[in-house]
């Protein structure tokens, strides 16, 4: 058991993940939208009704959140700072910049980081993936040869600022809009919520009553 | 040049050591601070019911930032027990692990306990006794009457009564 858990701690695909804004941000969404609907409908204090109200509502808004953050927020960012970071002239300044022509694209960046952190006799094994081959020749000799390959700290911050800036404004921002339009006719459809009637004004009503 | 002396070094952190802490704080931060203002500046809700809701969304937001933190940096001090060349992976991980927790365990809970009182007290601080004068009083109670000479009877909006709103249930990011 505690073999177990200590592989888990130290597992270092966890790690990747944990070191990757988007990939953390998605398991962590993931989980919200397991976690929390179960949590509420294992509440012993609430009618069935409020319960299935509540749950469906929760389950309905993260999973809107991952969808949004999957489809628009991670793809987007990531290669329109990926995009702007090559060819910007502000970026231009920073000299250790200039690595970045040796990347294709965000996912080569992370990908490389995410070899780097691995022993060196795991990273010969894996850069003889295809997943690999078009990585730049230079970049391979550094991860075949040496014992500590550089990491480019700088191109890799610049990724996950890119993240970061996308994951703000998606998921505190675009998300919620999007699923405050989604999730009232999905709960609608799902016969959980009542179409809102219009208000009657009651003098006029009770005059034509009398 | 200041400007950029402090992105590239925002950068090189962010590069080094991508703390999993850093970016859902961040998300929490905004959330608190454009959700309530999203909710004040919705016309078609009552005004009573927006500033309910908007003080339960900033509260949250308030308790989830700290927890985050919190648990995001507890989490990799157990780490100490593991061996040496297993310490800096399993610190990773564990800040990782605590962010997780924090998401899914602690902020709804600590919500569901702290948010009700908050709320009630923050409201009843707003709110002022009202002066009543004989004037006032004898207005309030002379019943309305309709020109039939029955009288006028208004029918209570759900919104009226807050306790009538379903507000049971862990509701942390819900719409």
């Amino acid at each position: 058991m505690i073999n177990a858990i200590q592989n888990v701690i130290t597992n270092p695909a966890i790690a990747s993940i944990a070191q990757n804004t988007n990939q953390a941000l998605i398991v962590e969404t993931t989980l919200k939208a397991i976690g929390r609907p179960s949590f509420i409908l294992m509440d012993g204090d609430i009618s069935k009704d409020t319960k299935k109200y509540a749950a469906t509502k929760e389950l309905l808004y993260q999973a809107t959140c991952l969808l949004v953050y999957m489809a628009l927020v991670v793809p987007v960012f990531k290669r329109g700072v990926f995009k702007l970071a090559k060819n910007s002239e502000f970026f231009k300044k920073f000299d250790d910049i200039k690595i970045l022509e040796k990347f294709n694209s965000a996912d080569e960046v992370l990908d490389y980081h995410k070899l780097t952190e691995r022993s060196l006799p795991e990273r010969q094994k894996a850069i003889k993936k295809d997943k690999y081959k078009n990585l730049h020749h230079d970049l391979l000799k550094n991860l075949e040869n040496a014992n500590e390959p550089e990491k480019y700290p700088l191109v890799k911050g610049v990724v996950e600022l890119g993240n970061i800036t996308g994951s703000v404004l998606g998921l505190a921002i675009l998300a919620p809009q999007v699923s405050h339009a989604i999730i009232h006719p999905a709960l609608r459809f799902l016969g959980l919520e009542k179409k809102r009637e219009p208000e009657i004004k009651s003098e006029n009503k009770l005059d034509t009553q009398v | 040049m200041a400007k950029e002396h402090l992105l590239k070094q925002l950068c090189i952190s962010l590069g080094k050591n991508n703390k999993p802490t850093y970016a859902v704080m961040a998300i929490a931060a905004v959330k608190g601070i454009c959700r309530p203002a999203f909710t004040i500046m919705d016309k078609t809700e009552d005004p009573e019911t927006k500033k309910y809701t908007a003080l339960r969304e900033g509260l949250t937001e308030v308790i989830a930032i700290p927890t985050y933190y919190v648990l995001g940096e507890a989490a990799p001090k157990l780490a100490a027990k593991m061996p040496k060349e297993l310490q800096t992976m399993a610190k990773k991980n564990l800040m990782f692990l605590g962010v997780c927790i924090a998401a899914v365990f602690a902020i709804p809970a600590l919500c569901s306990i702290a948010i009700k009182p908050l709320t009630d007290k923050i409201q009843n601080n707003h709110k002022k006794p009202k002066s009543l004068d004989v004037n006032t009083l004898s207005l309030m109670s002379a019943p309305q009457v309709t020109s039939t000479g029955n009288p006028v009877i208004k029918p209570a909006k759900l919104s009226t009564f807050s306790s009538a709103k379903i507000m049971t249930g862990m509701k942390v990011g819900g719409v």
